[in-house]
């Protein structure tokens, strides 16, 4: 067992974690040069482009180090973002390293730090990887500083490479070898294997990523998902290297992977624990939480006739994102669609993304929402994520909205900008601390609902780009929440309501109604856009009439080309959604529901 | 009914000839020489032979209109070969049909008019478009504006029913003040009959290609319907109250029979290059009926050729030269029913629609209805004569996008 290294690389985005991963494959052989593609680990599209991982993958590394012995190398792949901590944990809990990378020129960021907490809440032997050394801006001696000082780890011992040019990868090589633990447990205990991720193959079904932490497994072998309770023949065992080798068993201390004809992923969460059924271990893996769901959105197709591919490319979705879930939705406005929940602001970004590029689908989502616990006056307790749903306000005693804990990173000259952000949100508990000359650390409490409004964009924009974010969610507290509804003369399109604090209300529903009025076209009558609370109108903007449309002149008789233009006009109406008798450019309800802000807001 | 709502066909002659083609028309137009104008003068009385074999209504013919191009610029003596070519041929209405004729004021003298009084002309339809000679220079025409003055007292003095001024608004820059001045010129020389058209860019023009240039800025929209609720309400408030768009007349029996019929589906038959013909349920339409459940409507438009040349190498072949044609179902003909009756002040009889197609058009658009009359586009009346939905002249001006607006889907 003292030949196998089971680590993971951590990083803050863009700081070269897939880069480097690329690199220590190749440089183990464990591809063939003509077979290489950047960023491997990101099989998806979408991840290589936007370099962050968002589906975790794993691979194993044979590697031959100086010492003249082979090694085990298992890299378990991390999703790269605060959304998917979840799965984060699962895969560190089935690592006894870790390598931290932190980009030379970057220096230490909101969620080095994070993740190197996490690190060391799963007991993980950390070696520190400055990478990107290649770079003109790199500086390494500050980034050594800010390791000593913001980590408290041994600059010394960090390995200094550039992933791009393969400089230093020998070295990181042995560190891992030299450094890094080789994991313990016991072959001849009952099996416990940590399941840290399941992918879906069209042709064998879910293939679970395992790591044992106690008892072998191999073929033949009835298994049972402990949480899940379900049970299950194993068919075939093995390492997950860029293919799929099967091997005769997969022993403690060890990570493959297990194909047991499961059908689906549904059935399946990351960080359940296999035992064997016929001698189960006593108890399973600790620290099994349920992933849930905290942003909530409405999918709808741009174009009605779609919601048949719009359910099939969401089920297929799921096959691979036992995070995703979704229950049918519909809008008088918008049609049929579904009713979403989120990992977070980013998972909703991907899930959105993919399902328009993979599946050529054009979607309008609804203004993401948190999910809030309303207490009822008799005393009973609803949770309400969808404003359709939310009770008549007369009814509620009290209404509770999850907080988060955010941790901003910055340069110290935009402080005091950070700050009146974090105020703005409606922040509490705001403090900082240096991290090193220069550099601050913003952590504030603050309700989730204040961040999914563009707070990521705020941020990058009032900072420059240099502001960094990460969150964990804390717990509810009692808020002053209300539902604003848009009404389009005087119809409420329910689409675009939703649940705000009570402060937010009327410029959220201004910004809204200005939006409306400046994508719905001139109509042939007065068009009035109201946000309202209730019967109580809270913002108001006016669309007048356009005022003169005719052609001069029917020409002699030739009514029939006339004709054709009004009914080429009427099939470009056909593509509206109606509210009452105003017609609503589907790119009204794009430019409504866009998070982002823009110059308009002033 | 007025005479004004007859019921009779129309007959429209297309004479496509002009002195010099306006950098604006896109019609169906050419300079012509004497020998040319001669060639085309037998086609069309050729023509007129061929189509009497095809077309079906037994009921005569009560308006003959002289449309083009330039009608003035055929001698006399050709007009009176069609018109007798015509009563030969096809049956016209006794003692004599509603004549009209399209005249430039350059072409209007006393002789002239006599001429054409004798040919029973009772519409004289004058091509004036500004009396600024700067607009006419811009305009491409060959006239001054004194010329068009007195061309309108030369016509009023030769005693036609009516006299009617054709104007143009909208040209680029054009003030509020400089058409108003245009629209009192006008309206100082007492024409029985006004129409007042937007100057409309159309790409295949002399305009078209400088305004793709950047050379002409087409006037914004809200210059244009300023200068449409100008016209409007300047030509109710001076006694030329608006039954059309573009159309306005002194008393309603100076409104004119021939064009009524094309916006209300009595059918007519046109001659010449590039003209339209439509004929109602007659025994050729019904079983070809596209799709139409031998409902009692349904309707045939065709249209001639529109290149001049390829006109009379068919009517030479001796055959009709239709170029196209289209039947039209319920669905068709409702929808058009709705779009030319929002055009005029007349609007459209809801009763008679409902009669027709088997849609109540206010059942399935009470929010609109009710959203346009709370916005003065359109007045609901409820009167003896049934229920009636009339545009006012804010709604006449957009009429198009009205027309759109509604939903006439009829009841599979």
């Amino acid at each position: 067992m003292d030949h196998i290294r089971n680590f993971c690389i951590i990083a803050h985005i863009d700081h070269g974690k897939s880069t480097l991963a690329d690199r220590l494959i190749q440089r183990c052989g464990a591809v063939e040069a003509r077979d290489f593609r950047d960023q491997i680990l990101d099989s998806m599209d979408l991840e290589r482009e936007r370099g962050i991982t968002i589906k975790a993958n794993s691979v194993t590394l044979p590697y031959t180090a100086s010492d003249g012995r082979t090694y085990e190398l298992n890299l378990i792949d991390t999703p790269g973002h605060v959304d998917f901590s979840h799965e984060v944990r699962r895969s560190l809990m089935s690592c006894e390293g870790a390598l931290l990378v932190i980009d030379a020129s970057q220096g230490v960021e909101a969620q080095t730090v994070a993740n190197l907490y996490l690190a060391m809440e799963f007991n993980l032997q950390v070696v520190p990887v400055i990478n990107k050394i290649d770079l003109p801006s790199a500086d390494v001696d500050r980034v050594m500083e800010e390791i000593d000082r913001d980590l408290a780890l041994d600059p010394f011992e960090a390995i200094q490479v550039s992933a791009k040019l393969g400089t230093g990868i020998d070295d990181l090589l042995e560190a891992i070898v030299a450094k890094l633990p080789p994991p313990d447990g016991d072959p001849e205990k009952p099996l416990r294997a940590l399941l840290f991720d399941a992918q879906y193959d069209a042709y064998r079904g879910a293939v679970l990523l395992v790591r044992l932490l106690d008892g072998t497994l191999r073929a033949g072998t009835r298994v049972r998902l402990m949480h899940a309770g379900a049970e299950h023949k194993v068919e075939e065992v093995g390492y997950q290297r860029l293919k799929r080798v099967p091997a005769s068993e997969l022993s403690a201390g060890e990570v493959g992977y297990v194909l047991a004809g499961i059908k689906t992923l549904s059935g399946l969460a990351v960080g359940d624990t296999l035992t064997e059924a016929e001698r189960p271990a006593a108890e399973p893996v600790p620290g099994y939480r349920e992933a849930k769901p905290v942003v909530f959105s409405s999918i709808y197709p741009m174009e009605t006739n779609d919601y048949g591919d719009l359910t099939k490319a969401l089920e297929k979705l799921k096959l691979n994102d036992t995070s995703l879930i979704y229950e049918k939705d519909s809008s008088a406005a918008l049609g049929f669609g579904f009713r979403c929940g989120f990992l977070g602001l980013l998972h909703l970004d991907v899930i959105q993304e993919r399902l328009e590029r993979e599946y050529d689908l054009s979607l309008i989502l609804s203004a993401p929402s948190v999910r809030y616990r309303v207490v009822l006056d008799g005393g009973s307790e609803i949770y309400i994520d969808n404003p359709t749903f939310y009770p008549d306000p007369a009814s509620i005693k009290e209404v509770f909205e999850p907080y988060i804990k955010a941790t901003i990173m910055t340069p110290e000259r935009y402080l005091g900008t950070v700050m009146e952000l974090c105020r703005e949100r409606r922040g509490v508990d705001t403090t900082f601390s240096y991290l090193a000359a220069g550099r601050m650390e913003v952590t504030s409490q603050i309700p989730l609902a204040e961040v999914l409004f563009d707070f990521y964009d705020r941020l990058k924009s009032l900072t420059q780009g240099y502001g960094s974010f990460d969150y964990e969610i804390l717990d509810y507290r009692l808020g002053d929440t209300v539902k604003v509804d848009i009404l389009v003369n005087s119809e409420k399109v329910d689409a675009l309501s939703q649940l705000v604090h009570r402060e937010s209300a009327r410029p959220r529903a201004l910004k809204y109604c200005e939006r409306l009025a400046k994508t719905i076209p001139r109509q042939q009558f007065k068009i009035a856009i109201q946000g309202a609370i209730g019967g109580q109108i809270i913002a108001r903007t006016t669309i007048n009439p356009y005022r003169k449309d005719v052609t001069a002149k029917c020409y002699g008789g030739d009514i029939t080309r006339k004709r054709k233009l009004l009914e080429k006009q009427k099939e470009g109406k056909k593509k509206m959604k109606m509210v009452g008798s105003v017609e609503i450019p589907q790119a009204a309800f794009v430019a409504v529901l866009r998070t982002e802000d823009d110059e308009d807001e002033g | 009914m007025s005479p004004q709502h007859s019921s009779q066909p129309g007959l429209y002659l297309h004479i496509p000839f002009c002195s010099a083609v306006c950098p604006y028309c896109d019609f169906a137009v050419m300079h012509a020489a004497e020998a040319k104008r001669k060639r085309f003068v037998e086609h069309l009385l050729a023509e007129v032979a061929l189509a009497a074999g095809a077309w079906r209504d037994p009921r005569p013919f009560d308006t003959v209109y002289f449309g083009g191009g330039t009608p003035s610029l055929l001698p006399p003596e050709d007009l009176g070969r069609v018109l007798d070519a015509c009563r030969r041929h096809l049956t016209l209405a006794s003692p004599a049909p509603w004549v009209y004729l399209e005249a430039n004021p350059e072409d209007v003298t006393p002789d002239a008019c006599a001429a054409w009084r004798r040919l029973g002309v009772r519409t004289l339809s004058l091509g004036v478009q500004s009396f600024s000679d700067d607009v006419l220079r811009f305009l491409g025409r060959r006239h001054t504006g004194n010329q068009a003055r007195a061309a309108v007292e030369v016509a009023h003095a030769a005693g036609f029913d009516t006299v009617s001024v054709d104007l143009i608004f909208g040209l680029p820059g054009e003030t509020p003040e400089a058409w108003r001045r245009e629209l009192a010129t006008a309206v100082a020389l007492s024409p029985g009959h006004l129409s007042c058209y937007q100057l409309t860019i159309h790409p295949r023009t002399r305009f078209g290609v400088g305004a793709a240039r950047g050379e002409l800025t087409e006037l914004p929209d809200a210059d244009q319907a300023e200068l449409f609720d100008l016209t409007h309400r300047f030509l109710g408030e001076a006694g030329w109250p608006a039954y059309e768009v573009s159309n306005f007349a002194k008393s309603p029996d100076h409104e004119s029979r021939h064009n009524r019929k094309y916006w209300d589906h009595t059918p007519y038959l046109g001659l010449g290059p590039s003209a339209h013909s439509f004929a109602v349920g007659d025994a050729s339409v019904r079983p070809r009926g596209a799709g139409d459940t031998g409902a009692a409507v349904g309707a045939r438009r065709w249209w001639n050729e529109a290149r001049i040349p390829r006109w009379e190498r068919r009517v030479a072949a001796g055959e009709r030269p239709v170029e196209g044609e289209e039947l039209l179902g319920p669905q068709a003909l409702a929808t058009e029913t709705l779009m030319l009756g929002l055009r005029t002040t007349a609007g459209v009889d809801l009763d008679d629609f409902a009669a027709r197609y088997g849609l109540d058009l206010l059942a399935t658009n009470d929010a609109l209805v009710a959203s346009l009359v709370a916005d003065g586009r359109m007045v609901l009346r409820n009167g003896p004569e049934g229920r009636r939905l009339l545009p006012t002249s804010l709604g006449l001006a957009v009429a198009d996008g009205l027309a759109a607006t509604f939903d006439v889907s009829l009841p599979s």
